[in-house]
Formats: C-alpha cells, sequence, structure tokens
C-alpha cells in the first residue's frame, strides 16, 4: 500500500489545493497511491469530514498537522483532543524534544520532515546541537526539498539509525504523489499508520 | 522589547482602523476587466443587462491607511506583498459607492527557510449603498524576521 503522507489543502494558509480536486488528479493522471495525509500548517483540521471523497475515489484520506519546533517542522500523525490540549499548535518554536514526548504520550507519532532544508529542517540542528532523544522516523524523501537536501535527510536517518517515510509536502494539485511511502501491510486508518509508523515495515519511494 | 505575536493579535486583531469610500466607475470596471483579459461581455460591455465589476475588482483598492496608527514601527523595506485573495458576495454595478472598512484580520508567525516571518492578513469589507457586503479582499504583508 502506497501513502503520500505529506500534504497541505486551503486549510493551510499556503496552500490552493482542493481536496477533491487532489482526488481528482491522482484519479485523472492513474498516480499509483492509494490515499494521502494532509498535513496542515500549525494546527489540526478536526472539522472536515473527508470520508464522502473517500467513498467516491476510492482513497484513504488521513488528517494529520505539520508544527514548527526549534529543530523544525514535525510532522504529527495520530492528533487527538489530549494532543491539542498537550500543546500550542500554532506556535513557531516548540521546543522538539516536548512535541516528541507528548504526541508519544498521547498515542501519536511525531515525524520531522524536510530535514536537509535550511532552517525548517533538523539536519542543521542536530550538527550544532546533537539529537533529540525518542525521535525514531524522519521524512528522507520530501517532494519540495531541493538539491542535495533529502540526501542530506537521508544520510541523517544512516548516521542515527531513523526509519524513513516520504511525502510530496504539495501545495497544488499537480504535486501529489512526487513521494511517498509504500508499507508492506494494508492501512485503512489513523491508528493503523500510527502503528505502522511505531513499528517499521515501510520505505520511503517516488511512485510516479 | 518588541511585542509578541499574541499581544499583536491581542491589540489590533479585528479592529477596524480605516474606512474609505470609493465608486465604481463604469469606464475602470471595464479597464479592470480588459486589462486581466477578461472577455465575458457581462464585465467589458457596459451596455450589457447584467454588467458588473469582474470578481477581482476590489483589489485595486486600498485605504487611507496600510496599519492602526500605532502599531509598532518596522523597517518597510523588510515587509513584502504576499498577494491577495477575494471573496465574491455579491455583484457590483457601475455608480455603486462602496464603503472600505480595513481591519488586521489575523497575525501570525510561521518559519520558512529565510527564517521567521511575520504574517499580518489585511482584510478589507466592501459594502454598497444598501449596507450589503460585496466583497471580501484578503491581503496578505509578511515582515521577513517578525518584529525586532
Amino acid at each position: 500500500m502506497i501513502l503520500d503522507l505529506h500534504n497541505h489543502s486551503i486549510k493551510s494558509d499556503d496552500s490552493r489545493a482542493k481536496v477533491e480536486n487532489y482526488c481528482q488528479w491522482i484519479r485523472k493522471r492513474d498516480l499509483p497511491i492509494d490515499g494521502f495525509a494532509l498535513s496542515e500548517h500549525r494546527q489540526f483540521d478536526s472539522e472536515s469530514d473527508y470520508r464522502p471523497l473517500e467513498d467516491e475515489y476510492g482513497l484513504l484520506i488521513l488528517k494529520a498537522s505539520e508544527v514548527e519546533t526549534d529543530y523544525g517542522h514535525v510532522l504529527v500523525y495520530g492528533v487527538n483532543e489530549d494532543m491539542v490540549a498537550a500543546f500550542d499548535f500554532s506556535r513557531i518554536d516548540l521546543p522538539l524534544s516536548l512535541v516528541v514526548e507528548e504526541v508519544r504520550r498521547c498515542g501519536g507519532i511525531a515525524v520531522p520532515c524536510h530535514p536537509g532544508r535550511t532552517r525548517v529542517g533538523m539536519v542543521a540542528h542536530v550538527h550544532q546541537r546533537g539529537s533529540v532523544e525518542g525521535v525514531e522516523v524522519i521524512e528522507v524523501l520530501n517532494g519540495g526539498s531541493r538539491g542535495t537536501e533529502n540526501d542530506e535527510a537521508g544520510h541523517l536517518a544512516e548516521e542515527y539509525g531513523y526509519r524513513g517515510i516520504g511525502g510530496s509536502d504539495a501545495h497544488i494539485v499537480s504535486h501529489i504523489g512526487r513521494c511517498a511511502t509504500h508499507f508492506e501491510e494494508p492501512i485503512e486508518s489513523i491508528e493503523e499508520l500510527v502503528s505502522a509508523l511505531q513499528h517499521g515495515g515501510y520505505r520511503a519511494l517516488r511512485p510516479a | 522589547m518588541a511585542m509578541s505575536v499574541e499581544e499583536l493579535r491581542s491589540r489590533y486583531a479585528g479592529m477596524v482602523f480605516d474606512s474609505v469610500e470609493v465608486e465604481a466607475l463604469a469606464e475602470e470596471m471595464v479597464g479592470f476587466s480588459t486589462a486581466c483579459g477578461e472577455t465575458d461581455p457581462r464585465y467589458t460591455d457596459p451596455g450589457h443587462a447584467d454588467f458588473q465589476a469582474p470578481v477581482n475588482f476590489t483589489t485595486k483598492y486600498h485605504g487611507a491607511r496600510m496599519l492602526p496608527d500605532d502599531f509598532p514601527n518596522f523597517e518597510r523595506a523588510r515587509m513584502i506583498d504576499a498577494g491577495k485573495a477575494v471573496a465574491w458576495h455579491a455583484p457590483i454595478r457601475a455608480g455603486d459607492t462602496l464603503t472600505a472598512r480595513s481591519r488586521l484580520y489575523d497575525i501570525y508567525e510561521k518559519t520558512g527557510r529565510s527564517g521567521v516571518m511575520l504574517f499580518l492578513v489585511h482584510r478589507m469589507e466592501f459594502s454598497n449603498a444598501r449596507g450589503e457586503l460585496v466583497s471580501v479582499v484578503d491581503w496578505r504583508l509578511i515582515l521577513r524576521g517578525g518584529l525586532q
């Protein structure tokens, strides 16, 4: 099963992509992905119900978040009420250690994304200040990263033994499906995704 | 010491700080439509039965103030125009007098490759003489480095 684990919709302030348009694009282009996650910036979209779109297009649509920490941006999967109450998603200076610990305590998993990017990725921060305990998974393939940024993410994963996921980081419709994650076992819910990310059995890839 | 985002939001978000009146002239509506490449006669022909301003027409207007008078000072050179989003509510007809009220709709920070950015969302709400809301324009301004 292949899921694109990092995308943004119009719920994010810098995206113009509607979720239905993502679904239409995937089907129109026959992209080899089975679903995608929406990781809106600095918030969790608790309102939107994408189940009708899932049924209409036969895709799994999961909701996540992308928060901002002192080690760069971090994808958060398995967001729930306890997690939203545990820390302020809108802040841009969250300690990564706090995010990792609180997300784990609340039953989710935190995944630093685009680690190779300047300032908003964790590679440079790790080199300056050391690694952060509790990180187990990072995004090693990001569709919006440039040059050698994904290579740097891969090197970080090798050095620290992190597992790797892939996500397109799409902000416009045509960018979905550029990077994704292949899971050995089927996933049907956010809980199953969190469990899989915690236990392994997946790899990042470029589906197209 | 620079004000925090929470302080800025608490003090300025939602407060109407400017109000201006403008008149939507037929020739300006045609000129704007034509410049945008519009070909639908509803927007380019004043003689059309449903002649009205194009959806993005209100983006041409500015208020008397960009920010509240007492907003903290910053170097204008660090400010970037991040674009405008328009929400259409009702037709603007030739000769309509519009009242445009400005407020800071949202204030927030984010981090990008270039560092911290402070976003100011300047909202202009346009109403016609009957008090009907016709258009809302959200203008995003980025202050690179935030308030320092």
